[in-house]
């Protein structure tokens, strides 16, 4: 069973997301925190990270440039956030994130449909030298 | 000969005596400290000059001439050092060079009298090196001021710097000509070099004169030449600075250089200091406070030790604030040509403040704006994708099964939330280009496939009634463009084909593709829009008003964002319509190449695998 962590603080979103994924037959952890998310990260090696950016304690762009750093195998990032600007989209993707999603755009089943598509799509770029 | 070389030595000696009466008198009526010292170096001149002509002219002998030469070398000592004490009080010497001042002083004044006392006996050598040391230890005193003088005065205003070469000029031609007289041997001696030395000697007293007490006429004459490029300076910064406290610093900065002044200053109707250059806030409290010319603004009398100050009122719509400039050392006594020069300047002062005050207020309110419009959409963006996920899980019986009505629910709530997502989305976009901060990512594509996304971008908001047909050309259409920005030019150009329809009507969405240029028009059958109403179209939350559409929602954001994007891809969109009939919008692309041969899917790729 694949599984994916969810960093999101809003209970809301992260309860819907939490129902589509369980229902498309994937483990779901959710961290409300990025301290926790990144601890998350390191120690329970999840396949997937969806990662929102405005977080209570520190900034998810923050924990994305912290994976890229320190884990040189981690799993593969897809930011989730609320923020569309293209400059922050850039900064996103420059930071090693495989996708940038603005949560209004996109639905939970959407993403639910996708991970598996990233998740291999992470594995070959890994497996290929990089160019 | 021998007559022309007393009146001339007669001469010179007056021109000293009234240099040092005129100052002593300009400085007895305004008191400041380093003008007195340069007044007391003057008047130490005149004493020299009065008693070197005494002995002469009285045929005095004896012990009163013993008694003359002291104070005339301790006089001439003292109008070095004196001079050495001006240039200390604004451009202070190191403690050190104070403290070796004074013993030159002491020793030389010491030589001196003895030079004309115990050793007048000596040998004729003795005397001549204890003369020599004198002028030395004064050519010193005088001489690096004078150098520093004209070293500072490059960077100051030109009446300033025209009195400081004036001083610095002075005191070179005396300093040449006391070299001359002592080492210049039997040349010295001859009546003609001591009527031209006296001559030049005399020439020097009214350069030195302009440099303590320079005429109107004088300082006039010094600042025109600076005075159109300080006009054409003021304008540009009354009409173009952006703030009021930038405005406020320049315009301080510039009436200081207009005027030659010492130092100048900016006070607000509250009595705060808003700029000030070249003067303590102490003193411009003090002076504000002090204020007793009249309400039309005019000259201060001087306080404790400083010079005057001309204060003008500035009649701002807050009440009245001050324009103010101090004079210093090297800046003129001012006079009425002065008082009317700032008076000019400050009511272009208040013109200017005035003008950046209202400028600075309808830019706060332009900025709230924009960042309410920023933050309204950011914070409603939340919200919505929990309500559009949800109901997008109700509709695939993610949350179970709703029966007839719920099922007919769902498609409603989605096409309207949708819809309210596309109006935040506008609203998003029409603040970053309010911020100058939209940035297109332009990329090499086929219109055809971004209108056809355009079009189904739209189907869920639409019904049966309005049929949409789309037309192409078989070959494929490449733009340079934003793909995302010109299906959401498209989509909106549909949605309003659909909304302005009310009584249904199939909609006609054709590309043509001619001379260069990409069209996209969109036609309708629907209400139309008034000839006289087109120009509000493309305006900013511009929507007509008429009774078949009041009740239809929109932000008046749509067409204005679209005309906006076109122009930015250096299309246009433009409109044709014809009321109760129809409309037709167009939306215009230049052309480019054909594209990359790999599709879309592979840049992706490839540009994915880069970023890992």
């Amino acid at each position: 069973m694949l599984h994916v962590l969810l960093i999101e603080d809003d209970p809301a979103i992260a309860e819907m997301y939490r129902v589509q994924l369980e229902y498309d037959g994937f483990r779901v952890t959710v961290a409300t925190t990025g301290e926790i998310g990144y601890a998350i990260v390191v120690n329970a090696e999840p396949d997937i990270v969806l990662l929102d950016l405005l977080l209570p304690d520190r900034s998810g762009l923050e924990i994305m440039a912290d994976v890229k750093e320190r884990l040189p195998n981690h799993p593969p990032v897809v930011i989730l956030s609320n923020y569309g600007e293209p400059a922050m989209i850039d900064r996103g993707l420059s930071l090693g994130a495989i996708e940038y999603l603005v949560k209004s755009r996109v639905t939970p089943a959407s993403v639910s449909q996708s991970i598996r598509g990233w998740i291999e799509q992470a594995r070959r770029g890994r497996s290929e030298p990089s160019n | 000969m021998v007559l022309a070389e007393r009146l001339a030595l007669n001469l010179t000696a007056l021109g000293f005596v009234a240099l040092g009466a005129a100052t002593a008198w300009a400085w007895y009526r305004y008191r400041g400290q380093a003008q007195g010292r340069l007044a007391a170096a003057l008047v130490c001149l005149a004493i020299v000059a009065a008693l070197g002509r005494v002995q002469d002219l009285f045929g005095l002998k004896g012990g009163i001439v013993t008694v003359i030469g002291i104070i005339e070398i301790l006089a001439f000592m003292a109008s070095g050092y004196f001079v050495l004490m001006f240039r200390d009080a604004f451009l202070p010497l190191h403690p050190r060079a104070r403290q070796v001042a004074v013993a030159a002083l002491a020793v030389s004044c010491a030589l001196g009298v003895a030079d004309v006392t115990v050793l007048s006996r000596a040998g004729r050598g003795v005397t001549a090196a204890a003369g020599a040391e004198l002028i030395l230890t004064w050519v010193v005193f005088t001489g690096e001021p004078i150098i520093r003088f004209w070293l500072a005065s490059r960077s100051v205003p030109s009446v300033q710097k025209a009195r400081m070469r004036a001083l610095s000029f002075g005191f070179a031609g005396l300093i040449a000509i006391l070299v001359f007289d002592v080492f210049g041997g039997s040349a010295v001696q001859s009546p003609t070099a001591i009527i031209a030395t006296q001559l030049i000697a005399l020439a020097m007293v009214p350069v030195i004169y302009v440099s303590f007490a320079p005429p109107a006429m004088l300082r006039n004459l010094w600042r025109m030449g600076e005075q159109a490029e300080l006009r054409a300076a003021i304008q540009d910064l009354l009409i173009f600075s952006p703030t009021r406290q930038e405005l406020a610093e320049k315009a301080a900065g510039w009436a200081r250089r207009l005027l030659g002044a010492q130092g100048s200053f900016i006070v607000d109707s509250q009595g705060a200091i808003v700029a000030s250059a070249g003067v303590d806030s102490a003193d411009v409290i003090e002076i504000i406070a002090a204020r007793t010319g009249s309400p039309a603004g005019g000259i201060e009398a001087p306080l404790h030790g400083r010079g005057e100050a001309i204060v003008m009122p500035l009649h701002l719509t807050e009440g009245t604030g001050f324009l103010g400039v101090t004079a210093g050392p090297f800046t003129p006594l001012f006079g009425s040509d002065e008082v009317n020069q700032l008076q000019g300047y400050a009511s272009s002062v208040t013109a200017g403040l005035e003008r950046v005050r209202v400028t600075e207020r309808l830019a706060a309110i332009e900025n709230n704006k924009t960042q309410f419009l920023n933050l309204a959409s950011h914070e409603l963006r939340g919200p919505l994708t929990v309500v559009r996920g949800y109901v997008s899980m109700l509709e695939d019986g993610l949350l179970g099964n709703l029966n007839e009505r719920g099922r007919k629910a769902v498609p409603v709530i989605t096409a309207k939330v949708l819809e309210m997502n596309a109006l935040i989305e506008q609203m998003i976009e029409a603040a970053r280009l309010e911020d100058g901060a939209l940035m297109l990512r332009p990329e090499k594509g086929d219109l055809r496939e971004i209108v056809k996304d355009a079009v189904d971008a739209v189907a869920p908001l639409n019904d049966d009634r309005h049929p949409i047909r789309l037309k192409c050309p078989e070959r494929p259409v490449v733009v340079n463009a934003d793909a995302e920005r010109i299906k959401t030019i498209v989509s909106n150009l549909v949605g309003n084909a659909v909304k302005y329809s009310p009584d249904g009507g199939s909609i006609q969405v054709e590309i043509v593709n001619r001379g260069g240029i990409a069209r996209v028009s969109v036609k309708d059958r629907g209400v139309g829009i008034a000839k006289e109403d087109l120009p509000i179209l493309f305006t900013r939350f511009g929507r007509v008003s008429t009774p078949e559409t009041d009740h239809l929602p929109g932000t008046g954001l749509g067409l204005y964002l679209g005309r906006q994007l076109a122009r930015l891809h250096g299309g246009e969109i433009t409109v044709d319509s014809d009321p109760g009939r129809g409309s037709t919008f167009t939306l215009h692309l230049p052309v480019v190449a054909p594209p990359d041969p790999r599709s879309r899917q592979e840049r992706l790729h490839s540009a994915a695998n880069r970023s890992i």
